[in-house]
């Protein structure tokens, strides 16, 4: 069973590009997008909305960042984690996001921009059931 | 043993018996006083017998006076007897001679001594026809008259007509034949008063009157007394015309012997005070003897103390010649001191063991006693033992003669204080060294009472303060405080009061100096109260302004680079992020293209790549403006009235503040001056408003308020609105931070306020934020 894979980010062009690259390894169901951390956390907040199984969370954005839409997340859907697996994919090198990521047992991993299709792919393997 | 020498023995007897002497000389004092005392008796006897007789002569003369009287108004009478023997005119005559001498009571005429006539005849008729020489009674005393020829007084007699009366009766002869008696009667009563017995009596004397009765011959009295004529009688006089007696006596003889009672007395006190200073005068010569006996023993006794003292002593005597100082004895001590011998010393002048430098001193010291200016005198100097070693020693001299006589001996003490004078010295080396290290110190040491007043402050503590140690005493410790470090000191101040002798050392407090400067100041307190030498809390103060100033500007420096590494990491971590999301997306967009074999969709990918070339043309314009801001070290900063910058802010917005319909309030000083770069301040007014007017409310009208005011001496502006604010519990960190946005708001890009708030931190100021969401936003500028 293909996952589906939800993508939170404010670079529209980074959507477009990730959009390709998620069609070109094409084990993914289908994919979804939003543009803030806000707009993430307002949809997903709801415990009856169904989380999708891979979300890539990018750190700087505008609004809500990651870190502060993760805390949210925890604050009010606790078990999160076992319905969906979370990768916070940013174009940041800091080393101190990539530690601050590890603190997180929720996120999977640290992945830096650009993510290339075969790292989709590797994901994809790892996390299907 | 010869009689003379026992007479002088019994004189020495008397004179060593002082007692003896004393009664003697009161019983000779009290006769002599007795035998004055009888004289001035007799005295006083004799003058009251003058006296007595004098008042007698009056007596005797007015009676005769009385009698003379009567004789001439019998005679009178008797010429009324014409030559045949018969009365006449006798009730014509009568009453002019009664009239005339009104001693006379009654008289009356008797022919042939039966009674005819009488005068006033009142009262007396029974007498009329009354045969005078018939009555017994009667008859003895006319005829004594009628022998003798003249008048002849009879009675005092009781009359027949009443009362007691005498009557003169004379008899008359015609032709050498008795005619008959002329008679006058004078009452008792009027003879005695006639007499003046009653004026001349007074209080002081009894008068007494009496006839030898012509029959009975015996003396009778006539007037009621108790007068005892055998003490009493003193003067008597005998009227020969009626063979009367008139006594006189004093009424009170004993009283002159009384009044002499009190001076016997006197007399007798006086003898026995004389006698008792007789007595003290002859014990005199013993008294004295035994004084004189007692000072000889004294004198023996002293003599010897002294001997014993002046050679036992522990401390040096020796008995010099004042006007040479030559040594005449010296004692053991003063021997043992000086290291030599009593024979050398015989030879030997104060001279040779005094330092040549003080024997003018001395020797002025000696010639001053000599002269008698001075009585003793007392120094400190050297002495020069035998083995040349010196001993510091205490002298005092006393002369040897007494005040106001001259003498050339004195006596002079010596005290070995070689022991007292090394540890004074010491003691004084120490204490200049302890004053020099507390004065000169940089520290301010200081004795203050529990309750803050200074008790001492040491010299530096004006050079520190400025004020004197006068002014510290009239100034309280607490108020030199200052107010935020009080409670630090006031909590140290009470720990050292509860743990005595404890140094206790303080966090530093801030102190004002005289000339008003608050100036840092560590210090150690420590509770000496029960100390008694000190009495109070020892405080030492060290004035470490320039270490905290240091240390403060250190911190500063500290808190600005650490600002600074802040903002450059935050920069480098904005550079880092933003040029590589489009340098990734440049790389991810490549790595597509080149994997793609489609024409179609190789042109989609150029054409993302020339959207990622302009974001990131944009980016870096975004970075090169903030790298400006932060690099450009050389901007011109001048002083900028705020309202004109304001002015023409408005005016740049003017269109939109109409369109939009929004109220700007302002309370702006015109002094508000700042200094900061133009270009900077309007970049700044713009964005502050541009803000405002973009995210404002929409359901109520836009007002902002610009309100400029001084807090603690700098120039603050706020820029308040009632927009749709932030809701800082999320938003804190980020209001100021590049591409942060927090409202939905199209076109928000997250650069204005950081930008704003570099260019106020590069003119040194800073900016903060309050706000509620849905109330609105103050933004608050410090300037430097």
């Amino acid at each position: 069973m293909k996952m589906n894979v939800c993508v939170i980010d404010d670079d529209q062009i980074y959507q477009l590009i990730i959009r390709k690259a998620v069609e070109r390894a094409g084990v993914y169901d289908s994919i979804c997008f939003y543009n803030d951390g806000s707009e993430a956390f307002e949809d997903l907040l709801n415990s009856k909305k169904v989380l999708p199984a891979l979300i890539l969370l990018d750190i700087n954005m505008p609004q809500m960042d990651g870190w502060q839409f993760l805390d949210g997340l925890i604050k009010h859907r606790p078990d999160f984690d076992r319905e969906t697996t979370i990768y916070i994919v940013s174009s940041s090198i800091a080393f101190s996001d990539r530690t601050k990521a590890e603190s997180y047992k929720q996120v999977s991993g640290f992945l830096s921009k650009p993510l290339s299709v075969e790292k989709l792919k590797e994901i994809a393997l790892k996390h299907q059931k | 043993m010869s009689p003379i020498k026992g007479s002088k023995l019994s004189i020495s007897h008397i004179f060593s018996r002082p007692i003896l002497a004393g009664i003697f000389s009161f019983v000779f004092l009290f006769l002599l006083g007795c035998f004055l005392l009888y004289q001035r008796y007799q005295i006083i006897r004799e003058s009251e017998e003058r006296e007595m007789v004098g008042v007698m002569d009056q007596v005797e003369k007015n009676l005769n006076n009385s009698l003379k009287d009567s004789y001439s108004v019998a005679l009178s009478m008797g010429l009324l007897i014409d030559d045949k023997g018969n009365i006449k005119d006798f009730d014509q005559n009568a009453p002019q001679l009664l009239e005339q001498y009104p001693v006379i009571d009654v008289v009356q005429m008797d022919p042939g001594g039966v009674i005819q006539e009488v005068y006033p005849l009142k009262g007396n008729e029974a007498v009329i026809g009354y045969d005078i020489l018939k009555d017994p009674k009667t008859q003895k005393e006319a005829y004594k008259a009628i022998d003798a020829k003249k008048m002849y007084f009879a009675g005092p007699i009781d009359l027949k007509q009443g009362g007691t009366a005498v009557v003169g009766r004379l008899p008359v002869f015609k032709d050498n034949r008795f005619w008959g008696f002329s008679a006058v009667i004078i009452k008792l009563e009027s003879l005695i008063e006639q007499a003046g017995l009653k004026e001349l009596a007074r209080d002081k004397y009894l008068f007494q009157f009496s006839k030898i009765d012509a029959i009975t011959n015996k003396e009778r009295f006539f007037i009621e007394n108790h007068l005892d004529r055998d003490y009493n009688v003193v003067e008597t006089i005998i009227l020969p015309d009626g063979d009367w007696k008139f006594y006189i006596a004093l009424k009170n003889p004993k009283e002159t012997f009384y009044e002499l009672i009190p001076l016997t007395f006197f007399i007798l006190l006086i003898a026995a005070w004389l006698s008792w200073m007789v007595i003290l005068l002859f014990k005199q010569p013993a008294r004295l003897q035994k004084l004189v006996d007692e000072q000889a023993g004294e004198l023996i006794n002293s003599e010897l103390k002294f001997r014993t003292i002046f050679n036992q002593a522990a401390i040096g005597m020796v008995r010099v010649e004042t006007p040479t100082g030559k040594f005449l004895e010296t004692n053991q001590r003063f021997r043992e001191l000086c290291g030599y011998e009593e024979e050398e010393l015989k030879n030997m002048n104060f001279r040779d063991l005094t330092d040549p430098v003080e024997v003018d001193k001395n020797v002025a010291l000696m010639n001053n006693l000599l002269n008698g200016e001075i009585r003793e005198y007392s120094l400190e100097k050297k002495l020069i033992q035998k083995n040349g070693n010196i001993l510091w020693i205490k002298l005092s001299a006393s002369p040897l003669w007494k005040e106001g006589f001259s003498g050339n001996t004195h006596i002079a003490i010596i005290e070995d204080i070689t022991e007292r004078v090394l540890a004074e010295d010491e003691l004084m080396r120490k204490e200049k060294r302890y004053r020099a290290l507390v004065e000169n110190g940089a520290e301010v040491v200081t004795i203050f009472s529990k309750e803050g007043w200074t008790l001492y402050s040491s010299p530096s503590g004006e050079k520190l303060s400025g004020y004197s140690e006068a002014e510290f005493k009239a100034i309280n410790l607490s108020t030199l405080i200052h107010p935020e470090d009080s409670k630090i000191f006031q909590k140290q101040l009470q720990f050292a009061i509860q743990n005595p002798k404890q140094p206790v050392l303080g966090d530093p407090v801030r102190l004002i100096n005289k000339a008003g400067e608050w100036r840092w100041a560590e210090y150690t307190i420590t509770n000496l109260l029960e100390d008694p030498n000190i009495n109070g809390i020892v405080g030492n103060f060290r004035d470490i302004s320039e270490k905290k100033q240091a240390e403060i500007h250190l911190n500063s420096t500290y808190q600005t680079v650490m600002e600074q590494n802040r903002r450059l990491l935050n920069f480098s971590y904005i550079v880092s992020h933003n040029l590589r999301s489009h340098s990734s997306n440049i790389q991810a967009i490549l790595s597509l293209y080149n994997t793609s074999d489609v024409e179609e969709e190789k042109l989609n990918y150029i054409e993302l790549l020339s959207k990622v070339g302009n974001a990131l043309n944009h980016t870096l314009d975004d970075l090169n403006e903030v790298v400006s801001i932060n690099t450009n070290l050389d901007l011109n900063i001048e002083p900028l009235q705020i309202n004109a910058f304001i002015d023409k802010t408005i005016d740049l917005l003017q269109m939109q503040i109409i369109k939009k319909g929004a109220i700007i309030k302002r309370d702006i000083p015109d002094d508000m001056i700042v200094k900061f770069n133009a270009a900077y301040l309007e970049s700044v007014f713009l964005n502050f408003l541009t803000n405002a007017l973009r995210y404002r409310e929409p359901v109520r009208k836009l007002e902002v308020s610009i309100t400029g005011y001084k807090e603690n001496g700098s120039w603050v502006l706020e820029i308040a609105d009632n927009g749709i604010g932030i809701d800082l519990k999320r938003h804190r960190d980020k209001v100021f931070g590049l591409y942060k946005t927090f409202t939905q708001i199209p076109n928000s890009r997250g650069v204005g306020l950081f930008i704003t708030r570099n260019q106020i931190e590069a003119m040194g100021g800073s900016v903060g934020v309050e706000s509620e969401v849905g109330v609105g936003t103050v933004f608050k500028i410090n300037f430097k």
